[in-house]
């Protein structure tokens, strides 16, 4: 379980992949997380994550039909893979295990 | 619909630096953003949002790696070309092997006298300078009209040009004195040495590396020596005798080692062992003013510096004004300088007298153009055959591969791929070839470093560039020859190869034959050439002389005493019983030195002065040397000192029939410059002539008997500076020592220094030999490997021809006319080769005989002989063959249908 551990970017691409289910591909990913998050994200960042997800065996991609809107490109749908989804749960337990460590004194810090 | 377009430009770039894999599906967001943004945002603002964009892809997990730019398929394919090369060479053994043995053949010609042709086209290339570095050159005509060019100018010259002339960096002066004796003086063993003088800037314009001294230095102080490694060697026995003293035995100082320089390598004109500092004489208070009004002599070598943008032609018209401002020429007398580069010395002196230097000083060797571009071109041309080899056998090959072009093409091969698979194949065969033939110039180095007397090593003597030029050119070679046959065999057809049409290339049958026949051409041109050559130096060894050469001991007067003393030696050597007779002389017949010259006419004559050789000799002459006496009488005793002989040529020009004639000699000449023998010009010396012997050679077979005067010993010209020494055949070595004892007793500084006289008469004609052996092995390779080929293309047309004959076997056809068949297609081409080889040769040879005055005349059996040579050994080559595919059973071959 070495090599689960997912960056900051990485976890919210993943989990927006996991939101846009079916429907992922770059400009899809790119509106929801601007969206949600309401931050901005560049093509390159999001494309070389997406990547690396892939790389690593998290996320699969499948391509589709090419559409009008882009000139006959397709488009490259990505999809969590049962890895992908075990390093999101892995990531979620590890903090929860911290918040659950965490003294309840510091919360009342504000 | 009117879509706004993004700019191509950035999609391009994007193009260029993504990876290929990742391209399509990035550009299609960036061109759905883009679609979008443009609605809202206009057209200026989204544009520049998708530059940001694409620069900001600019990262390292997007940009493809350097590498990858070729596909990677390419790389495999060359794998699959080196493995399918390989194997069809091994599949068909016997045509790799011959196509391999005829490039090897060829490769170690052409590198052999490759090395040789570099070395000598290399002298000289050892000054960093040497490009800028030039040799003054006199060109001097006489109040009559006489020319002479002479590599020799005066002192002052280089002095005022190297100060005057504003495009010259640098000038230097050499002479070469003469001869003497120069010892150790605390262990003093004789050793003859040539005393070369030069001034302080020698070692500065030339690089010769030093071993040891300070090279602005070392020539600069009187009386200061800088020699070779090797005569340190020679005197000393080791190398580190900086500071020592020498003792020429013409000086009464010695003279000290301020310098000891590496041996001359073999591509150099200079041979010196060893030079004195100008200076030295310099001291001399009255050379000194001789040489501050020497203008127009010709007693130093002068060499120049220029400046790198200095036009030699236009500085050696300034020298040529320098002298005529200081000084005026004799009536009638006009010279003219002109500056011979450095590197055109050793190649390109032909017809400039080799000056500045001592009679006795032999002149330095020269180089012969003719011989150098003769063997340029016998090497390029047997390379040449055997390219053609290589290119005939394989297209003669190519119906047997044509199912295999066939498939390949129907599989998808383009045409590069043809290509490329035949030209892979003709490189792994041409590298094969190198390789041997590499191994097999290594092994055949020393032999022929002894054969053409220079010392080459396989890499260190002639450098990267040379085995670079030849890697180039035997790739070339490969590619060209590989080239046609690949050209030809991939442009075929896919479907009428697999169909099995048979090909209609006549066209290219008929290049075949063309080849052939160039082949043969090139082969009986030089068997031509190689007989007529080895005719010409074998009559030039046993051509009649006119003397005896044979037994005869030539032993060099190095000494004062041995000259003064002869009579004495003379005596002692003729007591000796292995002695038959013994001579003093000037010079000697087949003289290797320069003969001086007198000019001279018939006493009372009005005719213009006549020009003649001249030898001094003793009474003894005549009788040793064997020549025949035809009027007149012999030398008697010392009151012959006013008489002369001469031989027929002499007598013809001077219009002498009888003895007793009187002849004037007013001037003479030691080497190229006549001046008049008396000091008061106006007497001469006026001998009178009794006796005219026959014409013999005493000069090289090139020239034709000149006119010769053979004065007595004791005259006023030149003094004796030989004993020849007609020896009898037993026991040779004793009789040598006992004339060394003889002459050592005379006086005890005697280096003895002997020839023997037929020895140094063959080196007239050594070039010729040489060239004659290197051009008969050339030319039998050249035979072989046009025969290797030719083994190939019959074995080839048998084999293509095997139903053919056993039908006409059936059909009752002899063993004979298959033959017959399948050889005279051949043999017609070599009998055409033949008829344009004839002609080639006759004109080639012709000119080159032309250069002896004394030649053998071409005769029709050379031709005759050499065209049964190429015929025949073509004729065994074919008919092997032939009768291998005449026997076999016709059963054998037709069972199969």
């Amino acid at each position: 379980m070495k090599k689960i551990q997912l960056g900051e970017f990485e976890e919210v691409v993943l989990l927006t992949v996991g939101i846009l289910y079916g429907n992922a591909y770059g400009v899809t990913i790119k509106d929801e997380i601007e969206q949600r998050l309401n931050r901005e994200v560049t093509i390159g960042a999001l494309q070389v994550t997406l990547r690396r997800l892939e790389s690593k065996g998290f996320l699969t991609s499948k391509q589709g039909d090419p559409s009008e809107s882009r000139r006959g490109r397709p488009k490259l749908y990505f999809e969590i893979t049962a890895y992908g989804k075990k390093a999101l749960e892995y990531t979620k337990e590890s903090r929860d295990e911290l918040w659950k460590s965490l003294p309840k004194l510091v919360l009342k810090l504000k | 619909m009117n879509r706004i377009e993004p700019p191509s430009f950035i999609l391009h770039f994007l193009r260029w630096f993504c990876k290929p894999e990742y391209h399509a599906d990035i550009e299609g967001d960036l061109l759905e953003i883009y679609e979008r943004r443009v609605d809202s945002l206009g057209k200026t603002r989204t544009n520049l949002l998708l530059y940001r964009d694409i620069i900001l892809l600019c990262r390292p997990g997007i940009i493809r790696s350097a590498k990858i730019t070729q596909p990677l398929n390419n790389n495999g394919m060359f794998k699959s070309y080196f493995i399918m090369g390989w194997r069809n060479l091994w599949k068909s053994k016997l045509y790799s092997s011959l196509n391999v043995l005829g490039l090897t053949f060829g490769m170690v010609i052409f590198l052999l006298i490759g090395l040789y042709v570099y070395d000598e086209l290399n002298f000289d290339t050892q000054h960093s300078k040497g490009d800028r570095v030039y040799r003054v050159i006199t060109h001097e005509k006489n109040q009559h009209n006489e020319a002479t060019t002479v590599a020799a100018a005066g002192y002052m010259l280089a002095q005022e040009s190297r100060n005057a002339l504003p495009e010259v960096e640098m000038t230097t002066r050499m002479q070469r004195l003469g001869r003497r004796n120069l010892v150790d003086p605390e262990n003093p063993v004789h050793v003859q040495e040539t005393v070369t003088g030069a001034d302080e800037y020698f070692l500065q314009l030339f690089d010769f590396p030093l071993i040891e001294g300070d090279r602005r230095t070392a020539l600069k102080e009187p009386n200061s020596i800088v020699i070779t490694e090797d005569l340190a060697m020679r005197i000393f026995g080791k190398k580190d005798v900086l500071n020592k003293n020498l003792q020429y035995d013409f000086m009464d100082a010695p003279v000290k080692i301020t310098g000891v320089l590496k041996s001359h390598p073999q591509n150099s004109t200079f041979n010196f062992t060893s030079v004195i500092s100008e200076a030295t004489w310099m001291s001399d208070e009255g050379f000194r003013r001789e040489m501050e009004s020497d203008w127009a002599s010709t007693s130093f070598t002068v060499y120049a510096l220029l400046r790198p943008d200095a036009v030699a032609d236009s500085v050696s018209k300034k020298m040529t004004r320098v002298v005529y401002a200081n000084t005026t020429m004799a009536p009638g007398t006009v010279i003219k300088h002109s500056l011979q580069p450095l590197k055109a010395v050793h190649l390109r002196s032909e017809g400039i007298a080799d000056g500045a230097r001592n009679s006795n000083v032999d002149s330095i060797p020269q180089g012969n153009p003719v011989y150098i571009t003769v063997f340029s071109f016998t090497a390029i041309f047997v390379l040449l055959i055997a390219g053609i080899n290589y290119t005939n056998l394989t297209t003669a090959r190519a119906s047997s591969r044509l199912k295999e072009i066939g498939v390949r093409k129907a599989i998808g091969a383009v045409r590069s791929n043809l290509v490329k698979q035949f030209l892979v194949e003709s490189i792994i065969t041409t590298s094969i070839a190198f390789f041997i033939a590499v191994l097999i110039v290594a092994l055949l180095l020393p032999a022929f470093n002894d054969f053409v007397n220079k010392r080459f090593e396989l890499f260190a003597s002639v450098g990267l560039r040379f085995w670079a030029a030849a890697m180039m050119l035997i790739i070339g070679i490969g590619i060209l020859s590989g080239g046609y046959a690949a050209m030809l065999l991939s442009r075929f057809n896919p479907v009428s190869l697999l169909k099995g049409l048979k090909l209609k290339n006549g066209g290219d049958f008929s290049l075949r034959k063309a080849l052939v026949i160039l082949q043969f051409t090139i082969s009986t041109v030089m068997i031509i050439s190689t007989i007529v050559l080895f005719m010409q130096v074998r009559f030039l060894n046993n051509t009649e002389l006119g003397f005896d050469k044979d037994l005869m001991v030539v032993i060099d007067v190095n000494v004062q005493k041995a000259r003064s003393n002869f009579e004495w030696v003379k005596n002692e050597m003729s007591q000796l019983s292995s002695v038959k007779h013994v001579s003093a002389t000037s010079r000697v017949p087949g003289e290797w030195k320069s003969i001086p010259r007198v000019k001279l006419k018939k006493e009372g004559s009005t005719a213009e002065l006549q020009i003649a050789y001249t030898i001094a000799a003793d009474k003894d002459f005549i009788s040793t040397y064997g020549i025949e006496l035809q009027k007149g009488r012999n030398f008697q005793n010392n009151a012959d000192s006013l008489s002369v002989m001469i031989n027929e040529a002499a007598a013809k020009i001077l219009g002498i029939t009888d003895v007793s004639d009187e002849i004037i000699i007013p001037e003479t000449a030691r080497n190229q410059f006549f001046t008049p023998v008396y000091d008061d010009a106006s007497l001469a010396f006026k001998p009178r002539v009794v006796g005219i012997v026959k014409d013999f050679h005493f000069q090289s077979l090139r020239t034709k008997i000149e006119p010769l005067i053979i004065t007595y010993y004791a005259n006023p010209i030149f003094p004796i500076d030989y004993y020849t020494v007609k020896i009898h055949a037993n026991d040779i070595e004793a009789t040598l020592g006992k004339l060394k004892a003889i002459m050592v007793t005379n006086d005890e500084t005697e280096p003895f220094e002997y020839h023997f006289l037929d020895d140094q008469l063959a080196l007239f004609y050594i070039e010729d030999e040489r060239s004659q052996t290197i051009l008969g092995w050339v030319a039998l390779a050249s035979v072989v490997i046009a025969c290797l080929g030719l083994f190939g293309l019959a074995t080839y047309s048998a084999e293509q021809r095997l139903k053919e004959i056993g039908i006409r076997k059936v059909l009752g056809a002899s063993l004979l006319s298959i033959i017959a068949m399948l050889s005279q297609d051949f043999m017609k081409l070599v009998l055409i080769a033949c008829c344009i080889a004839f002609p080639l040769a006759w004109v080639a040879t012709d000119w080159w005989l032309q250069e002896y005055a004394y030649h053998i005349d071409i005769e029709w059996w050379f031709f005759a002989l050499s065209g049964i040579i190429a015929t025949g050994i073509a004729l065994l080559t074919v008919s092997y063959q032939a009768i291998k595919a005449a026997v076999v059973s016709p059963v054998e071959i037709l069972k199969s249908e």
